[in-house]
């Protein structure tokens, strides 16, 4: 007990002592996770957009002929079971007839004197989140084919051609600039606490003399990290909210359409105990690695 | 009771530093260790408070051979041994009193005995009005009081001082020297690396010289001879 009173005063004294260099290194961890936290959000924004995007992508097969009801429940069991497939709509005849009425909106009095059956029925099929590219779609294709009843498919190629090329660039792009960043991240920290634990090396040293066990001389320097390091990622949670607040949510609200700036979103509640958990991990790796050089019996 | 057999040093860029050093050096005994800078008076202490390994050879302090401890036994060996320094190795951030008290804390003594200990000791070196001072706001002779206090506030058997007069005027070399022999009056091993002839002269003890790494004599003071072997010291 008197140890932990003891390792609890020193970590809060010595910062009080250091207040420049502890400072620095709150002020560097903020200044990193706020960077990293706001890409983070910016792909994580982007992700959703492109959710919700990626639900509009389906395959849909024309039907020549009406099938018996009985018919119709057997292959909307059957493509249901396929593991691309995440739901089969039967779209009859009378409602693509309706829809296409809608869509023409005013213009709708064009259809006046023409029967619903001049559209064809289909099976509206969606597909899964991991099946949403051209590739499954493809396959998914394929796998329907091998019914002869159905020959006329159309799952907007073009448009998913698209939409592949535009994620591989997204996850490459996350992929390559959140590694750098977490790399420089944990660099810039290092850096910093070696710079404080530097600073006091003589402290080290003294206690190493005077008998303190390694987890004694190692204990407040770890708790001070971490410490800093989880202040830090609270300030760079902060300073992310600011930034999503006047450079998202309102900045972009005035490009984009209501419906999509309104579904821009604060990072939610996991992955800030992850930004929360990174900063203290930060902290105490950067306290971790330097402490290995200098604490030495 | 400490012993060193066949002791030999040399540092990792090649430069030797100790060579078959042989000592035994009772428990009360007060030896100095001389030589010239470079002798290896401060290599020979770094080997006695495991701040450095021998490259060949046996250390025994009492019953323990303490060639090649674990980091966690080191601890617990140096809060047996006070240690005192040329340059005081005092946290100027801190006040006299949590200079004293550190070793304490770091055994987990409580708060209570903690404070009583540190402040007899503190009347022991006469700093007790200064408790609340820091050791950059005290004159030399009264920091290295400060660092004798927290030697000595372990209890050790063995004090190790590694030119502790080297900084401080001829008066105040004498003040911490009569603080030693009191100390090792009261049966404490005392070890004082210095190459000061002037405190050999006043306080005559057991003198060890060493040159380029060797003991080249080993004197008592009764007679002040040099004896005639290093074998017969042993």
């Amino acid at each position: 007990m008197e140890r932990l009173r003891y390792f609890l005063q020193r970590t809060l004294l010595s910062m009080r002592q250091t207040p420049l260099l502890s400072g620095a290194t709150i002020g560097t961890v903020a200044i990193a996770l706020m960077l990293l936290s706001f890409f983070t959000l910016i792909v994580f924004n982007v992700q959703n957009l492109t959710r919700q995007w990626s639900r509009d992508i389906q395959v849909i097969v024309y039907l020549d002929r009406i099938p018996s009801n009985s018919v119709l429940e057997q292959w909307c069991q059957e493509i249901t079971k396929l593991p691309a497939v995440e739901t089969v709509h039967y779209v009859s005849q009378a409602e693509a007839f309706e829809r296409f009425r809608k869509r023409l909106g005013q213009n709708d009095d064009l259809l006046d004197g023409l029967m619903p059956e001049i559209l064809p029925a289909s099976l509206e099929i969606a597909l899964r989140e991991e099946a949403r590219t051209q590739r499954g779609a493809e396959e998914l294709v394929e796998l329907l084919s091998r019914n002869s009843t159905f020959s006329d498919f159309r799952y907007g190629q073009e448009w998913l051609e698209r939409y592949d090329a535009f994620m591989f660039l997204l996850r490459l792009t996350g992929t390559l600039a959140g590694g750098f960043l977490i790399f420089a991240t944990l660099f810039i920290i290092s850096n910093t606490i070696k710079l404080t634990i530097y600073a006091r090396r003589d402290e080290l040293e003294i206690l190493s003399l005077i008998g303190a066990t390694p987890f004694f001389i190692k204990a407040p320097f770890l708790a001070e990290g971490a410490f800093q390091g989880a202040i830090g990622a609270l300030l760079a949670l902060g300073g992310c909210h600011v930034l999503y607040y006047f450079f998202l949510k309102k900045g972009l609200a005035a490009l984009l359409t209501t419906a999509a700036a309104q579904n821009i979103s604060f990072l939610p509640t996991w992955m800030q105990v992850a930004v929360l958990g990174l900063g203290l991990t930060l902290g105490l790796a950067g306290s971790m690695l330097p402490l290995r050089k200098f604490v030495r019996m | 009771m400490i012993q060193l057999c066949n002791i030999g040093k040399v540092y990792d860029n090649g430069a030797p530093a100790l060579h078959d050093i042989n000592l035994k050096i009772p428990s009360g005994d007060f030896v100095y260790i001389t030589g010239s800078s470079g002798a290896g008076k401060s290599t020979l202490l770094r080997l006695l408070y495991c701040a450095d390994r021998p490259s060949r050879g046996q250390i025994l302090m009492g019953e323990r051979n303490i060639t090649r401890l674990r980091p966690r036994s080191v601890a617990l060996l140096r809060r047996e041994i006070g240690f005192v320094f040329q340059d005081f190795k005092l946290l100027n951030k801190r006040t006299v009193f949590e200079n004293v008290a550190l070793p304490l804390q770091v055994q987990g003594l409580a708060k209570q005995e903690i404070q009583s200990r540190v402040y007899q000791l503190l009347q022991y070196v006469g700093l007790e009005y200064k408790l609340q001072r820091k050791p950059l706001e005290l004159s030399g002779g009264e920091q290295q009081r400060v660092a004798i206090a927290r030697a000595m506030i372990v209890r050790p058997r063995v004090l190790l001082a590694d030119e502790p007069t080297g900084n401080l005027d001829s008066d105040l070399a004498i003040e911490i020297m009569e603080m030693f022999t009191r100390i090792n009056h009261e049966g404490t091993t005392v070890l004082l690396a210095t190459h000061d002839r002037e405190l050999l002269d006043r306080f005559p003890r057991r003198t060890i010289v060493l040159k380029g790494g060797h003991i080249v004599s080993d004197t008592l003071p009764q007679t002040a001879e040099e004896t005639p072997s290093k074998e017969e010291a042993i």
